[in-house]
């Protein structure tokens, strides 16, 4: 029976109402994380109400109360700390509203308002998070909405996998069209920006090296970055992913610059071009093609094998042969780059430039001061006298540890070299590049990451936050920047294997992470594999973006025109819909109605024409008297075609031939189409 | 055989019937339609209203044998169908028969009878027998039972459960006559007090030939298809708890075929199962939220189409 005040006439059952709670609860949970946790409470609150009032406990709220409720949980978000303006604040209102919506739910409608505020809801998600695990969690939010949805509409209580099971198949049914839409629709750049939070913006290398910085990174298995090689994988121990350059030394702390600038000037300071780097170079060796994924960082600062010479992407190269994200690493980013590892870089350096590779505090550290001066007396040249101070690593008890003893005095060189003798990498490459300074050679502190976790499965290496590395760059004649890792005097586990190896006497791998993969073998395959789900997530669903996509488009179909990407999308929508009509059974044929009965049923379209309207409920014989008495010139016609309706329905002749029946019943309705038609045309005129 | 006679008299009958019951000429109608049935009737209704007078009367139209029995908690199945007596002279027990034997034996308040009592009489009514201490007595032919109950004051009653109420083919109320109609029941001469010049319009063998007719009476494909669409309704309808059984079903139709007859038609049209479909349907089916089992019926009544269905040749 369609009704179009049905929806809004049937009140919301007790069941249904349940399911509700279930979905708002789902969809609210994940975002709990990232707005105020407060907000579940308010929906239990208010759900509660409205249960207590189905149950006949309690009385639905007035005006005023509503008022007051909703005016306290405005309230409650302006004293939140939430910026008046952003995202969060409108995430929350919204969110706020979907709470409170479920004390208002009574008819059906309200219920709708509500699931649909959930589906856009779990689009807000994705603005937060963009792994696999929210798209899977997505997936099931709206499973729940979508079963939460057909408890509503029906009357009957079914059973909850039931449910969800019709939940899931609908979407099934939608996943053809959702793939379509996804390779399809056209990319653009955002035509407006907003900041997103960055409060959870994961811990990455910061842009200072103070001794503890990278052993705090070292606690952490967090990803930073995958790549993908196009030809042969390098050495484990070749592996150096030069990310920042800190040339400055205060005696404490190294930084990039003398100044403490924020990144965003880092950048413009030393932004260049790809002809500036690549007239500074000396190409040797072959050219490495990679592809690297970074994981967000909120930093502009990337990790590659330097120097890169060609970049594929968003991002630009810096003036000391880094490269660097033009924005904040926000969501993940991916890059293909073309290093040439072995190339001689800055053969010639001009002495302005040398001499700020020579920086040092004008005073302290007395002790390493002289060494370098001693060292460096007896050494016939540099190199040789390089090689000495390497040689000193490992030959004195030098240890390399994760726990190293607290540095008590200001002259933290002396300190290290001469005392404490324990130490990470931060520590050997400081102290080297200082005994180099002192010697007057010019050479720099590099941080970045060095050696990754090959994961066979995805054919890809992962480098974790605990493969943080720093080391150092010589500047010599002839062969430019040289690469100097003093660590590997000490460890050379480290290069070679990785850091688990390098410190597994000491057990101090991870220790501070209770829970994680990495640390048991065991459970290592697991997590290979998760990261490599994870890998392909990136690489293939996030990474697809407009470049990819004209890619994807030229390769399947050639060159696009207008009318070729029209014909495909069209074509594609027809055979979807054609696979919903078969999967529904809408293709099936619908056993029809007999033909008398349609020829009745167009004897009713035509007195309804008249304005004579059969109920459905009414019979024939009870119509034909309705309706011969409003058309009286009609009556004979009338009577005759509905009593031989009635003879072939209900008392049909045994002997007979029923076909000649409805022939005569064919015959009696044309020539009542006739008569009304004359009728019509006599009244009209 | 000639049925032209039988159905006269039996519409004489029927005018006879209104004579003393008045104004209730759909209600008289069914009672009668529910006897050509071979069903029993159950009338729902204030005290007052006449329902005794509808048993008297059609017994007396239709020369049946009458007995009534007043229902009470106290009542015991053997004060219906009777008992062994000791005869002294014969030194030997033998059987004395209660007043279930007779051929139109009304019941009155049944409700207010013990849940025992009661089923000995629903047992009777449905095997049409009763037995006692091992020996079965066959009922006389046609057999007849109408049940009254009294729906308001249920304290101390013992309601009819849904299975037993399936027992009686119709259930009718008659209700509060119309103005003109009791202002002719104030005057004095019709009603009740008509009763004794009610004559006896049909005999038995008329009664029993009228009975076996009804089963012989034409449904067509299309009829079928409005029944199953209406009980299809009563199970699907979402304000249906308890939908149609099939033994329902079946006593619609047989109850249709018999209104039929005694429209003097030889088959059945959809007025015909739309005039005992409330009544007939009404204490079979159960609503949801308080619906009444009759309101619903009417509901579903209204809603389902009358006419329509895939016909003959498609079915086929």
């Amino acid at each position: 029976m369609p009704d179009p005040g049905y929806m809004r006439r049937s009140p919301v059952t007790y069941t249904g109402m349940l399911w509700l709670l279930a979905a708002q609860l789902v969809v609210m949970l994940p975002l709990a994380f990232y707005l105020p946790v407060w907000l579940i409470p308010v929906l239990l609150f208010s759900a509660g109400w409205r249960l207590r009032v189905m149950q006949g406990h309690m009385e639905q709220p007035g005006t005023i109360g509503i008022l007051i409720i909703g005016s306290l949980g405005i309230i409650a978000l302006t004293v939140s700390g939430i910026p008046r303006v952003s995202l969060d604040m409108m995430a929350s209102l919204l969110m706020l509203g979907f709470a409170y919506k479920s004390l208002e739910v009574i008819q059906r409608r309200d219920a709708m308002v509500v699931i649909l505020t959930g589906y856009l809801l779990v689009g807000v998600l994705f603005l937060y998070s963009q792994s696999i695990l929210a798209a899977l969690y997505g997936v099931f939010s709206m499973t729940v909405l979508t079963a939460s949805m057909i408890a509503l509409q029906s009357s009957k209580s079914t059973v909850m996998l039931v449910n969800l099971r019709l939940a899931g198949l609908m979407l099934l049914l939608c996943l053809p069209l959702m793939i379509t839409f996804f390779v399809f629709t056209p990319r653009f750049s955002p035509l407006w920006t907003f900041t997103l939070p960055s409060s959870q913006a994961k811990t990455g290398m910061t842009d200072r090296l103070t001794p503890g910085d990278i052993a705090r990174l070292s606690q952490s298995d967090e990803p930073a970055f995958r790549v993908n090689f196009a030809g042969e994988r390098p050495a484990q121990k070749a592996l150096y992913w030069r990310g920042l350059v800190l040339n400055h030394f205060d005696g404490k702390t190294w930084t990039q610059f003398a100044d403490d600038i924020d990144p965003e000037s880092v950048k413009t300071v030393l932004k260049t071009n790809e002809y500036n780097i690549k007239n500074r170079l000396v190409k040797k060796g072959s050219g490495l093609r990679y592809s690297v994924i970074y994981e967000k960082t909120a930093q502009p600062w990337l990790f590659a094998l330097s120097p890169v010479v060609d970049i594929q992407g968003d991002a630009a190269f810096g003036r000391d042969f880094r490269i660097m994200a033009r924005k904040n690493v926000m969501e993940p980013l991916q890059l293909t780059l073309l290093s040439y590892p072995l190339a001689l870089r800055d053969v010639i350096l001009p002495p302005w430039r040398q001499q700020l590779a020579l920086q040092l505090p004008s005073q302290g550290n007395p002790r390493s001061r002289q060494l370098a001066q001693e060292l460096l007396a007896k050494s016939p040249t540099k190199s040789h006298f390089i090689q000495t101070v390497m040689n000193r690593y490992r030959t004195q008890d030098f240890y390399y540890t994760l726990r190293p003893p607290v540095l008590q005095t200001t002259d933290t060189i002396d300190e290290f070299l001469f005392s404490s003798r324990r130490g990470f990498c931060a520590h050997y490459a400081g102290s080297f590049v200082f005994l180099m300074r002192a010697a007057g050679i010019p050479a720099r502190i590099v941080a970045g990451y060095q050696g990754g976790e090959w994961n066979e499965k995805g054919n890809y290496l992962t480098v974790h936050q605990y493969d943080a590395h720093a080391w150092t760059e010589v500047w010599l004649e002839n062969q430019g920047w040289v690469r100097f890792d003093p660590t590997l005097m000490v460890a050379p586990q480290r290069i070679e294997q990785n850091l688990q190896t390098a410190v597994s006497e000491e057990g101090s791998f991870l220790e501070g992470q209770l829970l994680t993969f990495a640390k048991y073998n065991w459970l290592n395959s697991i997590r290979k594999r998760l990261d490599s789900g994870q890998y392909a997530w990136r690489k293939f669903v996030l990474g697809y973006n407009g470049e990819t996509q004209s890619q994807l488009m030229q390769r399947l179909f050639g060159k696009l025109s207008l009318l070729k990407t029209a014909l495909i999308i069209a074509s594609l929508f027809f055979v979807i819909s054609l696979l919903w009509l078969v999967s529904l059974g809408l293709a099936r044929r619908h056993p029809q109605e007999a033909p008398e009965h349609q020829l009745y049923r167009r004897f009713c379209t035509l007195l309804e024409k008249q304005g004579i309207h059969r109920a459905p409920s009414q019979t024939p014989h009870n119509f034909a008297q309705l309706a011969a008495s409003r058309l009286p010139a009609l009556a004979s016609e009338i009577q005759t075609f509905t009593n031989n309706y009635i003879q072939l329905c209900y008392s049909p002749p045994e002997d007979s031939d029923s076909h000649a029946t409805l022939q005569r019943l064919k015959t009696r309705f044309n020539s009542l189409s006739k008569a009304i038609k004359t009728l019509r045309k006599t009244t009209g005129t | 055989m000639n049925t032209t006679p039988l159905l006269h008299d039996i519409n004489a009958a029927l005018k006879a019937l209104n004579q003393v019951i008045l104004g209730k000429e759909e209600q008289v109608r069914l009672a009668l339609s529910c006897l050509l049935a071979n069903g029993h009737l159950l009338v729902e209704d204030l005290p007052g209203m006449g329902k005794t007078t509808l048993a008297h009367a059609l017994a007396n139209v239709l020369g049946l044998a009458y007995k009534r029995v007043q229902f009470t908690s106290d009542l015991l199945p053997a004060d219906l169908v009777g008992s062994a007596v000791f005869d002294p002279k014969t030194t030997t027990f033998h059987f004395h028969p209660g007043p279930i034997f007779s051929t139109l034996f009304l019941a009155d308040e049944l409700n207010r009878a013990t849940p025992k009592a009661q089923s000995a009489l629903l047992e009777a009514m449905e095997e049409k027998q009763v037995s006692i201490d091992g020996e079965t007595h066959t009922l006389p032919a046609p057999f007849f039972v109408i049940a009254t109950q009294n729906p308001q004051s249920q304290s101390g009653t013992f309601p009819l459960p849904e299975s037993q109420l399936d027992r009686f083919l119709l259930r009718i109320s008659l209700g509060y006559p119309a103005a003109t109609v009791e202002r002719e029941l104030l005057k004095g001469n019709k009603g009740r007090a008509a009763l004794p010049q009610l004559s006896q319009m049909l005999n038995r063998e008329s009664l029993l030939t009228l009975q076996k007719l009804v089963p012989q009476i034409k449904v067509s494909d299309t009829l079928l298809d409005y029944v199953q669409r209406l009980i299809a309704r009563t199970r699907e309808d979402e304000l249906c708890y308890l939908g149609l059984s099939p033994r329902g079903a079946m006593a619609l139709m047989r109850s249709a075929q018999s209104w039929a007859l005694l429209q003097g038609r030889g088959h059945v049209l959809p007025e015909d199962v739309q005039a005992v479909f409330v009544a007939v349907v009404g204490h079979r089916i159960i609503g949801r939220k308080e619906t009444q089992g009759e309101q619903l019926a009417r509901h579903v009544l209204h809603s389902v189409d009358a006419i329509g269905g895939i016909g003959v040749k498609n079915s086929a």
